[in-house]
């Protein structure tokens, strides 16, 4: 699904989070998505999932069709967000329930689903019983049982410990390249950032724009080594000073 | 719990016990400022023709009471949850009548009622109604947001967020306050009893105090503190079973 | 204050109106004209009843605080102790203590001091058991960290474990603070010729619709200055806490 971000912006009251974003990501791409806490990444995201609506002039088109958004993307906020009364096939199982879908095809799905998720053996576990990067995976199930092209992901890693979170972000490509689904990828990190993406975003300090859009052009499959391969370092200093900057800025404002 | 401190509380228990028996004894009390525990018991047990009829009456009210209250306090917080501003408006105006002290409308309801079984029933099902419904709103309306936008953006209407997110997050509140419950049942009911009745063990007891038939007094006090923690008991059972994830 | 006052006054305009348009039974719902003006004809009946249980209520309640507080703090000293009453004390939440009433009337006979001993161990319990529930609750890493700068039992309990434990001890007397005043007042049914209670009592018997209503606003205001005063203090101790 093709994704056209065209003029967006944002108010809130007399605080202007947002300033015409413009942004278009193709079919099937991976973008990743960084700024300074507070940039307007999350009101973007919030827009997008149709939960907040754009200020006049700005428009979001999925495949070139303007519209109600609500439902159209699947959206993964930062925290899990995993329901205790659940276990782990329901809590995956709960968007098809509210699109009102067969239960047993879905069950059957996920289920399969379930198996790619490294979660085979634990359907039947509660999310209290799970260990954090479980308990994300379970979340991004969820994500992927609500089949929607695009994908947005708000810094689905940040509460992770550094090892757990470099094996989520393998298995994250591993299961892309799978299932193939276009993903817009919110990030505090620039290893991860780059590590993941086809195009690497950086956004500006309040009020947040597209201060640079970097195509990442590192051959698939990734592994751990390329975080020390020269050709990512080189891509990484780029960015950093990007994001420095903008980080100076906020920290001086 | 380790099993040190259950045996520490149950050496407690025997303590208070024992050492209440043998202060009677010891300093010969009076039995109108201290009967002995072996004495309430065996008063309890002659007096058993007349406390069972007593006893089933109070708890047939108090039980009554409670689930008519429960059943409202729940619907008219799943009213209230959805309806946000008349939310805004009632909230209020419904603490305002809870403050006042239970004891205070007890006269009231009897003057309506009668000295049945009817008011009491009334008494218990508004205390309890409370107590559940500003638990249950508490429970519905302080949802996770983050949670409620995760829902909307899989398509899912207020009714839905309602049934899915809300009323199971409220669970472990509702069942809080349907535990308090039971102990506030069984005091409304005695205390509404002892304003006037025919039967109950809030009547006994007021009639023993009249007469200064103080181990009657105690007996009737010891059924109904059974009776409270049997209710007690079994409510938190089931709220243990049903609210597993806590 | 204002925010306290808006909802009664809505009340009361919602009880006339009730009254005018639904045309109710004066026997069910006298309007609160009539209510009103009984009770200003007869204000230092009212105001003497308003007293009396105040004060009852309040002695037990302030006392039931402040030795609920200090077992509590005792209790922490003596862990094997607490170990053996605390069952006890949990226990005696699940059964309607409030019948001993009858008995420390017996005991104590019509006086202030039966009132007052009601009310006072109503208070008591839920607020030693909520005081050790909030003492137990500090992060034993905190502890650690006050240790380590050498600070002495004395010093840890004043200076972290009861400031953590107020939000809990609040709550607990939020609570108590109705049970006590229903304490003093089914106090007053047995026996007393002063107070809300007795007034409550008098009313029903003799069918007096009007002073009975008038009776449980006296009571609303003893729940309200008690309500109050427990809020004044939370708001000055308490006030690092957010909108409780």
């Amino acid at each position: 699904m093709k994704l056209s971000i065209s003029g967006v912006g944002k108010n809130f009251g007399a605080v202007r989070a947002l300033d015409r974003v413009d942004l278009d990501i193709a079919p099937g791409e991976f973008v990743t998505l960084i700024g300074p806490s507070g940039c307007g990444k999350s009101t973007l995201f919030n827009m997008l999932a149709g939960l907040l609506e754009p200020d006049a002039g700005g428009s979001i088109l999925l495949d070139g069709k303007a519209g109600a958004l609500l439902g159209r993307t699947a959206f993964m906020p930062q925290r899990d967000l995993l329901l205790p009364w659940r276990n782990v096939l329901d809590n995956a199982l709960l968007p098809c329930e509210i699109e009102g879908l067969p239960r047993a095809s879905s069950r059957a799905r996920a289920e399969k689903m379930a198996v790619d998720f490294g979660l085979r053996g634990f359907e039947k576990h509660y999310p209290q019983q799970l260990s954090g990067g479980m308990r994300q995976r379970v979340a991004l199930m969820r994500t992927f049982m609500f089949e929607r092209d695009l994908m947005l992901l708000d810094e689905p890693f940040g509460a992770l410990d550094a090892l757990t979170r470099s094996m989520m972000q393998r298995w994250l490509l591993d299961i892309w390249e799978r299932y193939r689904r276009t993903i817009l990828f919110i990030t505090h990190d620039i290893d991860e950032a780059i590590f993941l993406a086809d195009r690497v975003v950086v956004m500006s300090t309040r009020p947040g724009r597209i201060k640079l859009d970097r195509p990442i052009e590192l051959p698939r499959p990734r592994d751990a080594h390329l975080l020390t391969a020269p050709e990512f370092t080189a891509i990484k200093r780029e960015l950093l000073d990007a994001v420095e900057e903008e980080s100076l800025k906020s920290f001086s404002a | 719990m380790s099993r040190g401190v259950v045996l520490r509380g149950l050496l407690g228990a025997a303590l208070l016990i024992g050492g209440w028996e043998l202060c009677v004894w010891a300093f010969s009390l009076p039995q109108w400022i201290l009967p002995p525990p072996s004495g309430i018991l065996a008063t309890t047990w002659s007096a058993r023709a007349a406390l069972l009829p007593a006893a089933a009456m109070t708890a047939y009210e108090a039980l009554s009471g409670y689930a008519i209250g429960a059943a409202l306090g729940i619907a008219l917080a799943m009213i209230l949850a959805l309806a946000t501003p008349l939310r805004a408006l009632l909230l209020p105006m419904v603490v305002a009548v809870n403050s006042v002290p239970v004891a205070a409308y007890a006269p009231l309801a009897l003057l309506w009622f009668g000295t049945g079984a009817l008011s009491k029933i009334i008494m218990v099902a508004f205390i309890v109604g409370f107590t559940v419904f500003l638990n249950a709103l508490d429970g519905l309306t302080r949802v996770d947001p983050a949670a409620v936008s995760l829902l909307r953006s899989f398509g899912a209407g207020r009714l839905r967020v309602l049934w899915v997110l809300r009323l199971p997050s409220a669970l472990p509140a509702i069942a809080t306050g349907l535990r308090i419950s039971t102990v506030r049942a069984m005091i409304v009911t005695l205390v509404t009893e002892m304003l006037g009745s025919q039967l109950g063990l809030g009547w006994t007891i007021f009639q023993a105090v009249l007469l200064i038939d103080f181990l009657q007094v105690w007996a009737a006090i010891l059924v109904a503190s059974i009776i409270s923690l049997v209710f007690f008991g079994v409510v938190s059972a089931i709220e243990r079973r049903v609210v597993f994830w806590r | 204050m204002l925010r306290a006052a808006l909802p009664i006054l809505l009340l009361f305009a919602l009880w006339e109106a009730a009254v005018i348009g639904l045309a109710i039974d004066p026997f069910y719902l006298p309007s609160i004209r009539v209510v009103a003006a009984a009770m200003q004809a007869q204000a230092p009946f009212y105001l003497d009843a308003y007293l009396v249980t105040l004060s009852e209520a309040a002695l037990g309640f302030a006392m039931g605080g402040l030795v609920g507080v200090g077992s509590a703090l005792l209790f922490t000293r003596l862990p094997v102790v607490k170990d053996m009453v605390l069952p006890i004390f949990i226990v005696s939440q699940t059964v309607p203590v409030i019948a001993f009433g009858a008995i420390v009337v017996l005991w104590f006979g019509n006086t202030l001091m039966a009132k007052a001993a009601i009310a006072f161990y109503l208070t008591f319990f839920p607020v030693t058991i909520n005081t050790l529930a909030g003492i137990a609750a500090v992060d034993p890493r905190q502890v650690a960290l006050l240790r380590s700068f050498g600070a002495r039992q004395g010093a840890i309990m004043r200076k972290l474990l009861l400031p953590s434990a107020l939000p809990r001890i609040f709550t607990a007397l939020r609570l108590s603070a109705s049970l006590a005043l229903a304490g003093a007042i089914v106090g007053e049914w047995f026996g007393a010729t002063r107070g809300v209670g007795a007034m409550l009592l008098a009313a029903m018997f003799n069918e007096q619709i009007v002073s009975l209503w008038a009776s449980i606003l006296v009571a609303a205001a003893v729940g309200g200055t008690l309500f109050a005063a427990v809020a004044l203090a939370e708001r000055a101790m308490v006030f690092w806490r957010e909108e409780l």
